[in-house]
């Protein structure tokens, strides 16, 4: 219960929680009255009776998720694909940021930063048709230095499968490390200077400085963006997977995100749907819980 | 303004901003239903004595377009719709709904409950994936009852005709025996007569006339997967180059993109490519994957692809650069495309073949009649009775005459048989900007809104004299198409044609127990024959098919075979393939 005082501290700073109330309504209306819509998981949806109207029926699509014979390939992919995104992909931003952070010129950093951070901008649909293009059989720049080199050139690498997860991962590091060292790069602005000299009149090294002073320094941000990244770990990036399916690397890059779209959004599935995309965020809170306790276990580092 | 009236203004604002943006527009969708506040004549006067015949209310109507923006638009020309207006008292009001897929926005717009006077929608039968939705959605009470209006109807009473409709449109979609004699969508693009032909359509594989000329080659002797492969190779043999410069590829994509094109291999393929279900010769039912085909054809491809006489994308590469490699000559064989395309007027693209069948030689098949697409009345829609006449009339002659032809006098005259001419300036427009003439605003410069709800009982030549819009008048705008049609003898073709009427085999995935998962199934197998295609040798494409006839297997293949042999013996329900 509000206390007077804290009423009181309300109506004093009221101009500043006035600027807070659009971010407060745009949470509560896009995020959490939809939230009410996940009773369709439990529920036979009909289109005349509407998401309340429409009878339950318990936890009927969950048990057919788990029958399905595709259902166990799904969590796979998902899992390994997120698996790459999350622990593979985590080191790439922090290099770069601290590779950044060594420039000293200061224009060539911004001109260098600016180019690393452009492609956050494009859309997937840019980025994959870029990747298309690039990778094309006899016509693209790749096949082509190929067959320039000697080489046969006409490699279809989209629809081999044994490329899959270098052009998946490639394009994801290529689209988000600029933008994700930004947030690192603002930690590593924030360590004491002191220290770096302390650390210099002691006779460190460049590297020795990295090791001891800027990584420890930066560690909590890592495990607290590590942390938060663990919540969609069921959630491999609808977008890209989407495009860069082809029917050669299918096996490979279906995910529960695409699957969800095909059976609730295409085949009008919605309860089933849902069901499968509520299991995805709880094993991601769940996931998210445990490793915040981890982690403030270990490191006194946590979001909460 | 002070500091704190700038805040408070600031403040509103945004509150205003977010509250719109989530607000309804609360204008009834069924607009004037009272019949009493339609919008006034071109006179500014409300209709009252003198009524033309074919008036039917004074309301707006409104309706929802689950189809795509490529083959219909919102835009109505100012003119014609107050022609329709002075006619009918019905202002006619479309959106579509745009979506990734169109069944994504009909699945969408049907759940979220706020549907317009009427919805139309894609059913080219009752196979397609969007009669499994408006059959959810008229199950459960969505769907006005159109039987009893189209009683009292001159075009759409004959669908309760006994001969008239088509016997999927009839047992299918329309008056499903679980329905008990009501109907609650309508299948449009209905012929009048049973066989009856309304473009004479030559598709499949075409090639280059000075590539087919320079080789000595005729076309229409290719009767085999090997003697095209033949040709293919005797064309990288020569050398030939597109408009650029560039080498041609011998086997180029379908002229819309990457895709199956089982005319390339009809001897090689087993059943109509969207179905890959039919009987063999002691009418035992089987899928494709239950054939040596797939692994035939499979073999033939790869062989293509490895000696470089096919588009290495010829399955997945997009549309612009498919077409580019058409219209620039890049592709010496486009795979797939048909006599109609302007581009081609001057048939410097030939037909090839057509090719055999697995099991028979080629034999033209012709739909008994066909849908195309199908609209249904909301339940909560006023006066639905208005929405069926004002379909009654579009489907009309005098309808047709209006949303095909446009305006008497504006765009066509008529002749002394009554039937509409065309005038020449319309189709120099037509030619020289496309666009500008779409404005005109009706079918014949494709503007194709009163499709929507009269695009049936079709038969142009009865009603107007012409097969094609502007032919009677202008035959050399359809040079191309008809030299084509003369050099395929479509005509003679067209005599020993087989009619067919019945169900596609995947019409009853529907009513079957385990429909959704062997429909997965089915759209797994597809995928796994273009992986197939690209796997390094046969071994491999083996296990990649038998994977997914195991996937079939597991979801229901061979009792669904056993239920399309029984519904094949009901005479209501045979099956065509």
């Amino acid at each position: 219960m509000l206390t007077g005082k804290l009423w009181k501290r309300i109506l004093l700073h009221r101009y500043l929680y006035m600027m807070l109330l659009p971010c407060l309504l745009f949470f509560i209306i896009f995020s959490y009255i939809p939230m009410g819509g996940l009773m369709l998981a439990f529920k036979d949806y009909k289109f005349n009776m509407g998401i309340t109207g429409s009878p339950w029926i318990g936890f009927v699509y969950f048990e057919r998720f788990f029958n399905d014979y595709q259902s166990m390939n799904l969590i796979k992919n998902t899992l390994i694909i997120s698996g790459m995104k999350l622990f593979l992909y985590l080191p790439f931003p922090i290099i770069l940021a601290l590779m950044f952070n060594e420039i000293r010129g200061k224009f060539f950093r911004n001109i260098a930063q600016s180019i690393s951070y452009l492609p956050h901008f494009l859309s997937w649909v840019v980025v994959v048709g870029l990747v298309q293009r690039v990778l094309a059989p006899d016509t693209g720049l790749l096949n082509e230095t190929i067959a320039n080199m000697g080489g046969d050139g006409s490699t279809y690498f989209l629809m081999e499968p044994d490329y899959f997860y270098q052009i998946m991962f490639g394009s994801h590091v290529w689209k988000s490390i600029g933008w994700d060292s930004i947030i690192y790069l603002a930690a590593i602005a924030g360590i004491n200077p002191d220290m770096y000299e302390a650390a210099r009149m002691d006779g460190a090294s460049k590297w020795r400085e990295i090791w001891h002073i800027t990584i420890p320094s930066i560690m909590p941000t890592i495990l607290i963006l590590f942390i938060l990244s663990l919540g969609s770990i069921l959630s491999a990036g609808f977008d890209q997977l989407y495009l860069l399916r082809t029917p050669g690397n299918m096996h490979l890059s279906d995910i529960l995100d695409t699957y969800i779209i095909r059976v609730g959004l295409q085949g009008g599935q919605y309860g089933y749907a849902t069901a499968v995309g509520l299991m995805q965020g709880l094993i991601g809170f769940i996931l998210v819980v445990l490793a915040n306790r981890l982690s403030r276990r270990i490191s006194d580092t946590s979001v909460w | 303004m002070g500091k704190k009236g700038s805040i408070y203004i600031s403040v509103f604002l945004i509150l205003v901003l977010l509250l719109t943006a989530c607000s309804k527009n609360n204008e009834p969708a069924n607009g004037g239903t009272d019949g009493n506040n339609g919008t006034k004549t071109e006179n500014g006067e409300k209709p009252t004595d003198g009524k033309p015949a074919t008036w039917i209310a004074d309301r707006k109507i409104k309706g929802l377009v689950f189809m795509g923006t490529d083959d219909y638009t919102e835009d109505m020309n100012a003119e014609i719709k107050q022609k329709l207006k002075d006619m009918t008292g019905i202002e006619l009001e479309l959106e579509i709904m745009k979506a990734d897929h169109s069944i994504d926005g009909l699945i969408a717009g049907i759940a979220s409950g706020d549907l317009p006077d009427f919805i139309t929608f894609y059913l080219n039968n009752s196979g397609r994936p969007e009669m499994s939705v408006i059959l959810k959605a008229a199950r459960e009470g969505m769907f006005t009852d159109l039987t009893p209006l189209m009683k009292d109807t001159k075009v759409f009473s004959k669908y309760l005709q006994d001969d008239y409709l088509p016997l999927d449109t009839k047992y299918g979609v329309m008056f499903r025996p679980e329905f008990n004699g009501s109907s609650y969508f309508v299948h449009m693009n209905i012929n009048r007569e049973g066989g009856a032909t309304t473009r004479k359509y030559v598709g499949g594989p075409f090639v280059r006339k000075d590539i087919a000329d320079t080789l000595k080659v005729d076309p229409r002797t290719i009767k085999t997967s090997e003697q095209l492969y033949e040709l293919a190779k005797k064309i990288k043999d020569g050398g030939f180059k597109d408009t650029n410069g560039n080498a041609v590829y011998p086997i180029g994509p379908s002229y819309w993109g990457g895709k199956e094109v089982s005319a390339l291999y009809p001897d090689l393929s087993w059943g109509a490519s969207d179905q890959r279900i039919k009987p063999d010769k002691d009418g035992k039912w089987l899928h494709e994957a239950q054939t040596e085909f797939a692994m035939k054809r499979i073999e033939f491809v790869q062989k293509l692809l490895k000696e470089k006489l096919i588009h290495p994308e010829f399955f997945t590469v997009d549309e612009s650069r498919a077409t580019e490699a058409a219209l620039n000559g890049t592709s010496a064989i486009i795979g797939d495309m048909h006599n109609y395309q302007e581009f081609n007027n001057d048939m410097h693209y030939l037909p090839i073949g057509p090719l055999d069948n697995a099991d028979s030689p080629y034999q033209m098949q012709v739909d008994f009649k066909s849908g195309y697409s199908g609209w249904a009345i909301p339940s909560t829609t006023k006066n639905p009775e208005e929405i069926v006449k004002f379909a009654d009339f579009l489907a009309s002659r005098e309808g047709k005459l209006l949303w095909q032809y446009g305006l008497e006098g504006r765009d066509y005259t008529l002749d002394e048989k009554g039937n509409p001419k065309v005038k020449q300036e319309v189709l120099d427009l037509k030619v020289s900007d496309p666009n500008a003439a779409k404005k005109l605003g009706f079918a014949g410069v494709s503007n194709s809104f009163g499709e929507l709800l009269g695009g049936t009982d079709i038969d142009r030549m009865a009603d107007f004299g012409e097969m094609e819009y502007g032919e009677s008048v202008h035959p050399e705008v359809l040079a191309g198409a008809n030299g084509i049609i003369d050099y395929f003898d479509w005509d003679g073709k067209r005599k020993d044609a087989k009619i067919n009427d019945g169900y596609p085999p995947l019409s009853f995935l529907g009513e079957f127990d385990r429909g959704t998962e062997l429909k997965t199934a089915f759209d797994n197998y597809n995928d796994s024959l273009t992986r197939a295609y690209y796997t390094k040798n046969l071994d491999e494409a083996k296990k990649v098919m038998d994977s997914a006839l195991k996937q079939m297997q597991a979801a229901g293949l061979d009792d669904y075979l056993k239920l399309l042999e029984q519904k094949n013996a009901d005479e209501k329900t045979r099956v065509k393939y």
